[in-house]
């Protein structure tokens, strides 16, 4: 699969998901099935203003840390749910 | 020990978060009393039996955050904003660094065995034969345990063919090397605190959050506030437990208010430099061999549990001894700030007198986000002139001290390292036994985190990801900090 055809994953760091986190995700090399890797593009990405938002929302998706898969923002991640997610993309 | 993130840190980081940001608004006061209501808001899907006992959790998270000592002071008619201005009022004393919420202690049954419905019952009964006290019995052709004949050793759960023994230990208890944890009559969380090495161990393993760090951020928030000039001492394990470098970082604290930043690396070549020297004179005199004391949760324990090693640990101060030293030397009126991830830091804090406040990553965390502080956004600064201390920055990593001694001997002399990484209750047992077999090593470096201070009480970052983190190091997730 060439590189342009893989879809984009954004992995907020900024200090809120990061400490919240986020920073585990950026393990993704340990935790994703292998199998996802190849088909997706990882990076880092500064604050999406995701969590400034959503400061008083109360719902659980809505909470750091956030992660942009394709262009679409999905809050509350764990390395379990991002795995899930991604698998689902590809569906 | 439990993930380092999950759901109870994150709620604990929120609420901090949120606390802060209210104070850094001049509103705590107003505030503080509905922060539990924000936080569990009536829709709220509740962990534990009713939003109202959750809601009852964060009021405590809140008193545990502003230093207050729930065990004794615990006034459930008392609001917030009254604790709140005595802590703004009066100096809040440090010790002890732990505090407990009775009410949130699920009192967990003793440590068990227990057979489950995955026995089979069969004709071989592998546990019945291994048994040494005889407490399985069967009935209805399964086997169950006697749990008064009981002794916990483990071996019907080795030998089950169908693993149908399972074991529930006590998180805390079984986190705590020294045994300092019992349970009152209730079954409640009672913590010795003559025993108590403040290792922080236990905070991080109850799942219901019922052991608690007393936060000193306070008194540190008072300082920020006042005209002395601030000092920010910042630990080598700081370094990969943001999303930056330790320049953005050094920056990062400038911004939050801190007048100066320096690194405790510095105070550690110098331990290092004294530590080589003192090895090398001990060892000529005929001495066995030294046990390294930077670690202050070691130096606990060999006041409480092992004080034949007085003797043999080292007489050099810790980093943070040294720095502080420096800072004071310097300017006298200046306040100085450790920051860490240690808890029994706190406990070194209070017997030096040229450290004024210890804080964590954690409540640091908080604050950069109560200040909206984006590490990564934020220009780096200039770290000055580190060539001489840089090295010692692995003084947060296990093997990282006696490594930093070693360097720093003469040439021609030679020693012989050895690493306690980590303690738990058998690691203890081993070191107890020391003035008999005394180790078979010249310096003995002692750490009771294990993997050394990165992976502290107080910090953020899976000590996996920290250390792809350090050092500026950002290739090691190469795209994931792509601009």
């Amino acid at each position: 699969m060439k590189k342009k055809d893989k879809i984009l994953v954004k992995i907020c760091v900024g200090t809120s998901c990061f400490v919240q986190g986020g920073a585990d995700l950026l393990l993704y090399n340990d935790f994703l099935n292998p199998e996802l890797l190849d088909k997706f593009e990882f990076e880092g990405c500064s604050c999406l203003d995701a969590c400034k938002r959503v400061d008083n929302a109360t719902g659980d998706e809505t909470r750091a840390p956030f992660v942009m898969v394709n262009g679409k923002l999905h809050g509350n991640m764990n390395p379990e749910k991002l795995n899930k997610l991604l698998t689902d993309e590809l569906k | 020990m439990l993930e380092l993130n999950n759901q109870y840190t994150r709620l604990k980081r929120r609420v901090h978060a949120m606390v802060l940001k209210s104070f850094f608004n001049g509103t705590l006061e107003e505030d503080i009393d509905k922060i539990p209501f924000w936080i569990i808001p009536k829709d709220t899907c509740p962990s534990r039996c009713c939003i109202y006992k959750e809601r009852a959790m964060v009021r405590y998270r809140i008193m545990a955050f502003m230093g207050i000592n729930i065990e004794i002071d615990d006034d459930e008619l008392k609001p917030l904003s009254e604790y709140y201005k005595e802590v703004m009022q009066n100096v809040i004393p440090a010790a002890p660094v732990i505090t407990t919420i009775g009410t949130a202690c699920s009192s967990c049954p003793h440590d068990q065995y227990l057979i489950s419905d995955a026995c089979r019952g069969c004709i071989a009964r592998p546990c019945y034969a291994n048994c040494p006290k005889d407490a399985i019995y069967f009935e209805k052709g399964k086997a169950h345990i006697n749990q008064e004949l009981c002794i916990r050793c483990g071996k019907c759960m080795d030998v089950c063919p169908f693993h149908s023994v399972v074991h529930i230990p006590v998180p805390c208890e079984a986190a705590c090397p020294v045994g300092a944890i019992k349970k009152d009559e209730n079954g409640i969380v009672n913590i010795d605190y003559k025993k108590c090495i403040s290792c922080g161990k236990c905070t991080r393993s109850c799942p219901f959050g019922a052991i608690v760090e007393r936060s000193s951020l306070f008194t540190t928030l008072k300082y920020l506030q006042g005209d002395d000039k601030v000092v920010a001492m910042i630990a080598p394990a700081i370094d990969g437990q943001f999303p930056g470098t330790l320049a953005q970082i050094k920056q990062s604290l400038l911004l939050a208010g801190f007048d100066e930043v320096v690194e405790v690396s510095e105070g550690a070549a110098v331990t290092a430099t004294n530590e080589a020297k003192e090895i090398v004179e001990r060892l000529e005199n005929g001495e066995p061999y030294m046990t390294t004391s930077c670690c202050p949760s070691y130096m606990e324990l060999v006041n409480r549990h092992l004080p034949f090693l007085k003797e043999k640990r080292s007489d050099s101060l810790s980093p943070m001894g040294y720095i502080a030293e420096m800072v004071k030397k310097r300017e006298p009126n200046a306040k100085t700030v450790f920051i860490g991830p240690c808890l029994a830091k706190r406990l070194e804090g209070i017997r030096l007198k040229t450290v004024d406040g210890v804080i964590n990553f954690s409540e640091l965390a908080a604050l950069f986000m109560a200040k909206d502080i984006d590490v990564r956004e934020v220009e780096a600064t200039d770290m000055g002139d580190t060539k001489e201390f840089e090295d010692c920055r692995e003084f947060a990593l296990t093997e990282g001290v006696a490594g930093c001694v070693v360097h720093r001997l003469q040439e021609g002399q030679e020693i012989k390292p050895m690493f306690i990484n980590g303690l738990d209750a058998k690691t203890f047992r081993g070191m107890k036994i020391w003035p008999k077999r005394a180790p078979a090593a010249d310096l003995v470096e002692v750490m009771i985190c294990e993997g050394g201070c990165i992976n502290g009480p107080g910090t953020i970052v899976s000590p996996k990801l920290a250390l792809k983190l350090r050092g500026g190091n950002m290739s090691a997730p190469a795209k994931a900090f792509k601009k």
